[in-house]
């Protein structure tokens, strides 16, 4: 079977953007471990109030850290949208 | 819409260096800065003024960050880690302004400062444990962990450096396509979320990653 050159590049596209909505089912692993870290943020200042800037620098950190898969796979599907 | 640097010119019209508009916009927010601190320099004062007031509550804020995560070194690190600090908030926020863009939404800004501070730690990781521990750090626990700990060195920059750079051009993108649905009334209000609050955050944590792969390498 022969295919167009524009077909292939048709399906190529589609594919790509695809795989790009596809790739940001990873935003859930940081929203689950953002959240998990803001309640024992919530847990630890309940229990010591006057430690609550040193807590929210520390969850801040740990967040950021959190983040950093969640980003990946932004950038691989900014990848896939725009370069592909 | 294409994210990412827009050639603007050629330097003397030369196709290898490209002025870019990531380029023009850094350049501005190092005059910004310059220009400031000439203009605070001139008028520092034993009673602060509100502005010096301002700028003081900051440097010290950044100094006792330093001061917790590396104890002894706060004053010493302030002009490397203070400088990453203003430079990347003024250029974080600087896309507020019509025309400008953020130099931090290109990836060749954020991966130099993170290279930065990358070789800047690595330094001073060899000057506290000297070259020869240094070489051993890798080897430990046992010399198998040798490629793992090489890589987890080198992924150091990579990950502190599309943090930064995936949140900014991430709040430009969905902005972008909101201004393409909606009139102006829906999408300016959530520039103060994603060029103010959102960059703010983006800009502590920067500052404080920094700080800690710093701290992470002078403490072994």
């Amino acid at each position: 079977m022969n295919f167009s050159p524009e077909f292939l590049d048709a399906i190529m596209k589609a594919a790509a953007y695809l795989g790009a909505g596809i790739g940001m089912i990873a935003g859930l692993g940081p929203g689950i471990g953002q959240g998990f870290a803001a309640g024992k943020a919530v847990e630890a200042v309940g229990r010591q109030p006057e430690a609550r800037s040193d807590i929210t620098a520390t969850m801040l950190l740990g967040q950021a850290v959190a983040e950093t898969t969640g980003i990946y796979s932004f950038v691989v599907s900014l990848l896939l949208i725009f370069v592909v | 819409m294409q994210p990412g640097p827009k050639v603007l010119a050629y330097f003397l019209g030369n196709e290898n260096f490209p002025i870019t508009d990531t380029l023009v916009a850094s350049w501005l927010a190092v005059i910004i800065l310059i220009l400031f601190a000439r203009l605070l320099k001139g008028r520092l004062n034993i009673i602060p003024g509100r502005l010096q007031s301002g700028v003081e509550i900051l440097l010290s804020f950044i100094e006792g960050q330093i001061e917790s995560m590396i104890p002894g070194s706060g004053r010493k690190l302030l002009p490397f880690i203070g400088t990453i600090f203003l430079f990347v908030g003024i250029s974080t926020i600087m896309g507020l302004i019509p025309g400008l863009v953020n130099p931090t939404g290109d990836i060749n800004t954020t991966l130099g400062m993170a290279l930065m501070v990358f070789f800047f730690s690595q330094y001073l990781g060899i000057k506290k444990a000297g070259i020869k521990n240094y070489v051993k750090g890798f080897f430990e626990p046992i010399f198998l962990m040798f490629p793992m700990n090489v890589l987890g060195e080198l992924a150091k920059p990579i990950s502190h450096s599309f943090r930064l750079f995936g949140n900014v051009v991430g709040g430009g993108i969905i902005i972008t396509l909101l201004y393409q649905f909606f009139p102006w009334l829906v999408p300016v209000p959530l520039h103060f979320w994603f060029d103010l609050f959102s960059a703010f955050i983006q800009v502590l944590i920067f500052g404080m990653i920094a700080i800690s792969y710093i701290s992470v390498a002078v403490s072994d």
